[in-house]
């Protein structure tokens, strides 16, 4: 696992990356048949968000506190912020006309 | 601008793929990648889509003439937003520059998809990379503005300094007559 901007936050950048990863490999198996119905699928969705929530929202709540206040000190929260304005990106992007998946 | 634009095929279903995304750094073939952290994450309750803010340390020498002309440094940020929805199999990742954006953006966009080809899975890649023209219209239109400035002010400095000079001259020579 690639280490945190600041040293002082890795440790807990890799206890959080292991319990997404954890989690998020445990998300995509069975998900492939509850993808049966949408009603089905937004149930598994609702319960999968809680269960993250309940598994990594602490250790994710400390680091997030660590890196802003890494992000303040070299002076990126200014160019994220920026970045943020000008690309919010808060939701997907349309498809590229030209990457269809034709191969 | 300049466009980049490719795709490849990757040997492994797509849950493998999004799975391994979350691996892919460190990576002795990507050395220049030195750090990632996460900013921020939701799922969404409703679709399941997964999104993830990150920020990447990277460490690349830039040419000289650009560390001079923009004082850039040798570590670089790059934003990187993500979707993966499982329901639709599809993720997203888009990424841009945030060292050197207020000159230059370099936006990417790459996409997991499956293959026709069960098992497989469709990597496309699109990149833009423009030079902000904007702002090198307005920075030169402020140097234009500034030497145009100087140079009025010049002039009329050199007018006077030589009225001087004349004046002077002709003073002088005008008295050494009438003294003969």
């Amino acid at each position: 696992m690639a280490q945190s901007l600041a040293s002082e936050c890795t440790p807990l950048k890799k206890e959080y990356d292991s319990c997404f990863n954890a989690w998020f490999e445990g998300y995509l198996e069975p998900a492939v048949s509850a993808s049966s119905s949408p009603e089905k699928y937004s149930k598994y969705s609702q319960r999968k968000a809680e269960e993250f929530q309940q598994k990594c929202g602490s250790v994710w709540k400390e680091y997030k506190a660590c890196v802003q206040k890494a992000l303040k000190e070299k002076g990126l929260d200014a160019m994220l912020q920026q970045s943020r304005e000008e690309n919010p990106l808060s939701r997907p992007p349309p498809l590229p006309p030209s990457s269809n998946s034709s191969s | 601008m300049h466009f980049v634009n490719q795709s490849h095929n990757y040997d492994h279903p797509w849950s493998h793929v999004v799975i391994g995304m979350w691996h892919k750094y460190p990576n002795p073939k990507c050395t220049h990648v030195v750090s990632i952290d996460v900013l921020d994450r939701s799922v969404d309750p409703k679709t399941g889509i997964i999104r993830t803010e990150r920020v990447l340390g990277c460490k690349q020498k830039a040419p000289t003439w650009i560390v001079k002309l923009f004082g850039g440094s040798e570590d670089a940020f790059v934003r990187e937003i993500s979707f993966i929805d499982h329901r639709t199999q599809v993720a997203t990742i888009t990424s841009e520059n945030l060292s050197l954006s207020q000159f230059a953006t370099c936006l990417e966009q790459i996409r997991y998809s499956p293959s026709s080809t069960p098992g497989r899975t469709v990597f496309s890649q699109t990149a833009e990379i423009q030079a902000r023209m904007a702002l090198w219209r307005s920075a030169a239109d402020g140097l234009e503005k500034w030497m145009a400035q100087r140079f009025e002010q010049n002039a009329q400095l050199g007018k006077m300094a030589f009225t001087d000079v004349l004046r002077r001259l002709w003073e002088e020579r005008e008295r050494m007559q009438v003294a003969a």
